[in-house]
């Protein structure tokens, strides 16, 4: 019997270890993939959350400072760009894609609509320099936040030096946005067991499970590859998608396939905000999908849904909603961002 | 009989630091930007360099990254955390200083121009990688490896201007050019990088920018290589 106490002591002691480490800030919720994220090249910390979200939500990231990355990214649509088809940054300018909703990038393995991304750290500086969002350069950020009076202090927090890098800057924001983990919907609590589906959520879900999981795979609800669902081209905005930047024909009209988490509050929807309504979008699934060479076979046999199994897929997508996250106090706009806003 | 153990340890560790202790010594790469023997004077505009079509160049910047040194083929000196960034406008950055063991012999001297696949993809860097040096695109993701600007009167651009920023890591489109060349075993180099052997294959007025990855890019990627030389002492 004595000879246990030392395992006993030995598990106390490494179950220990497993609690003071960085797990606070970033958990792998139960029954998820790993996260392809590589934590090791940017370990999480408080203060350099902390950093992230003050950059976020501030607009000296921008030329004239008037555009943050939330003004795009609001946290109660999901990070997605409320209202706007086509998201719209410095000047009122008009952008060429919708903003899509910002969560679980840990588990993403590249960014934008055609994947032009290949790294979290890497994403802020599109915006930044899009002449149409926030038309600023990195170079002249750096120095901006180097002249402010709260950065130099906040980044000497996180990094322990005072001279302010874009490398730094960068790892601070995805330091952030790597903490948008949604994972409480009631979808993620009956998959926990804790509650269960109504009648007409079961019914929705059995009709997911048929039609639509094998691009949104469960519980990302997306594959994060490249699929062209059929949207007949906009010959305004003539986006190729992915071929833009494979340069390969095969990958025409094709666009990174989105998570359907929290899609209540993300729409707008597709890659240029075409749909208001889950309700359209469903009619472009049963009745608007257009041939072409690219088309997914997933989707070349002709979808029929009656009009009460179309509610009934509606009710359950609304179960992928996380209020957790999108009233989560960790993500709000933080207060020394508010103490810097000054009156002129 | 244990303390004398103990002290013959300690003897034996203090002579074995004298006997294996590495010296080393420093390797100096200096970098030449010339155009065909002119020097280049950026910082001084205009500077004419070609009277036909009045030709000036504003920029020249490269990467030299993965240095390494080799004899009779066999490799003897690899630079850790090997990233220089080349900028002829930029006096500091045209020494490459590298520190190796006294005793090394070399006849190669290597070295990747541009960055290669792995560290295009693997997030933000600092140092000569911070994205503030105005080498990595912001639209879609990777380094320019090597960029070269300036005008023309051949250029039917806005301004007569040319600018070429070669790169892009992803297959079929990579970009990263394996240069080697025979050098003497010195601790002092000169690499000589002329631009009118680039310049001169380029028809300007068919052709002033390459600014996004692809095949143009591969293409005048390939012709780099050839306008590198080591300078005999
Ligand atoms: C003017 C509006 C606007 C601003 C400002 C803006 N974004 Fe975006 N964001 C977008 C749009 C539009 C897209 C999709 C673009 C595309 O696919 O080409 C996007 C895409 C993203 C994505 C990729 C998401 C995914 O799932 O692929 C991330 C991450 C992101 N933005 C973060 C940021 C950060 C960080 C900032 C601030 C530095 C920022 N955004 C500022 C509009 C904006
Ligand atoms: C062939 C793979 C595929 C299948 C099957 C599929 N989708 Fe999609 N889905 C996509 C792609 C790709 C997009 C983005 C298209 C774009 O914007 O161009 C998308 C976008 C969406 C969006 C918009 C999300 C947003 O935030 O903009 C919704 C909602 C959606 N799909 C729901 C469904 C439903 C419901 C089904 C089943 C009836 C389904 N999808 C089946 C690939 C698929």
């Amino acid at each position: 019997m004595r000879s246990k106490w030392p395992l006993i002591l030995f598990l106390c002691l490494v179950s220990f270890a497993f609690l003071t480490t960085d797990k606070s800030h970033f958990e792998i919720p139960k029954n998820w993939p790993k996260p392809l994220y590589d934590f090791s090249k940017n370990p999480l910390s408080e203060n350099k959350i902390r950093l992230g979200r003050a950059l976020f939500y501030d607009p000296i990231l921008s030329r004239d400072n008037t555009i943050s990355c939330a003004s795009c990214h609001s946290q109660f649509t999901a990070f997605a760009h409320v209202d706007h088809d086509l998201s719209h940054g410095i000047n009122d300018q008009i952008g060429t894609r919708n903003a899509p909703a910002l969560m679980n990038l840990a588990w993403q393995s590249s960014f934008m609509w055609d994947g032009a991304i290949n790294h979290l750290d890497m994403q802020a500086l599109a915006p930044i320099s899009n002449p149409l969002e926030m038309d600023e350069k990195i170079e002249h950020v750096v120095s901006k936040l180097q002249h402010s009076n709260i950065y130099p202090q906040l980044f000497f927090n996180a990094f322990a030096d005072r001279t302010i890098t874009g490398e730094h800057t960068l790892k601070a924001l995805s330091q952030f946005m790597l903490t948008l983990v949604s994972s409480n919907s009631k979808y993620d609590s009956v998959t926990r067991k804790q509650t269960s589906f109504t009648a007409q959520e079961n019914k929705g879900y059995v009709l997911f499970k048929n039609n639509c999981a094998s691009c949104h795979i469960e519980p990302l609800f997306s594959n994060f590859q490249f699929e062209n669902n059929g949207l007949p081209i906009d010959p305004g905005l003539n986006d190729p998608g992915r071929m833009k930047i494979s340069q390969n024909p095969n990958d025409s009209l094709k666009f990174k396939v989105p998570s359907l988490r929290n899609v209540e509050f993300s729409y707008p929807y597709m890659h240029d905000g075409r749909f208001k309504t889950l309700a359209e979008v469903l009619k472009h699934y049963t009745s608007g999908i257009q041939q072409s060479r690219s088309l997914s076979s997933k989707l070349q046999q002709q979808l029929v849904l009656t009009s009460s199994e179309k509610v009934d897929l509606i009710a359950f997508l609304l179960t992928l909603t996380d209020k957790q996250f999108l009233f989560d106090r960790r993500f709000y706009f933080p207060k020394i961002i508010l103490s810097q806003t000054k009156d002129e | 009989m244990k303390n004398l153990q103990l002290s013959l340890l300690f003897v034996l560790l203090c002579s074995g630091h004298f006997l294996f202790s590495q010296t080393y010594k420093i390797c100096q790469l200096h970098i030449l930007a010339r155009y065909g023997n002119a020097a280049l004077r950026l910082s001084e505009q205009p500077n004419i360099l070609r009277s036909s079509d009045s030709l000036q160049l504003e920029t020249l910047k490269f990467y030299l990254s993965k240095l390494e040194l080799a004899n009779k083929g066999k490799l003897v000196y690899q630079e850790p955390t090997s990233f220089h960034l080349i900028d002829a406008a930029n006096e500091n950055s045209l020494l490459v200083s590298f520190s190796i063991p006294s005793q090394v012999t070399f006849d190669e001297l290597r070295f990747d121009l541009g960055i290669d696949s792995l560290t295009n993809v693997s997030g933000a860097m600092g140092g000569d990688l911070d994205p503030t040096k105005g080498m990595y695109w912001t639209w879609q993701n990777g380094y320019i490896n090597f960029k070269i600007e300036g005008k023309s009167k051949f250029c039917k651009s806005r301004n007569h201007q040319f600018q070429f920023h070669l790169g892009g890591y992803q297959y079929p489109f990579s970009t990263v050019r394996h240069l080697h060349f025979e050098v003497a075993s010195s601790d002092n180099m000169t690499l000589k990088v002329d631009v009118k052997k680039l310049l001169d294959e380029i028809d300007l007025s068919q052709q002033d920018h390459v600014v996004s990855p692809g095949k143009p890019a591969v293409l005048l990627s390939e012709k780099l290589g050839q306008i590198f030389s080591i300078e005999k002492q």
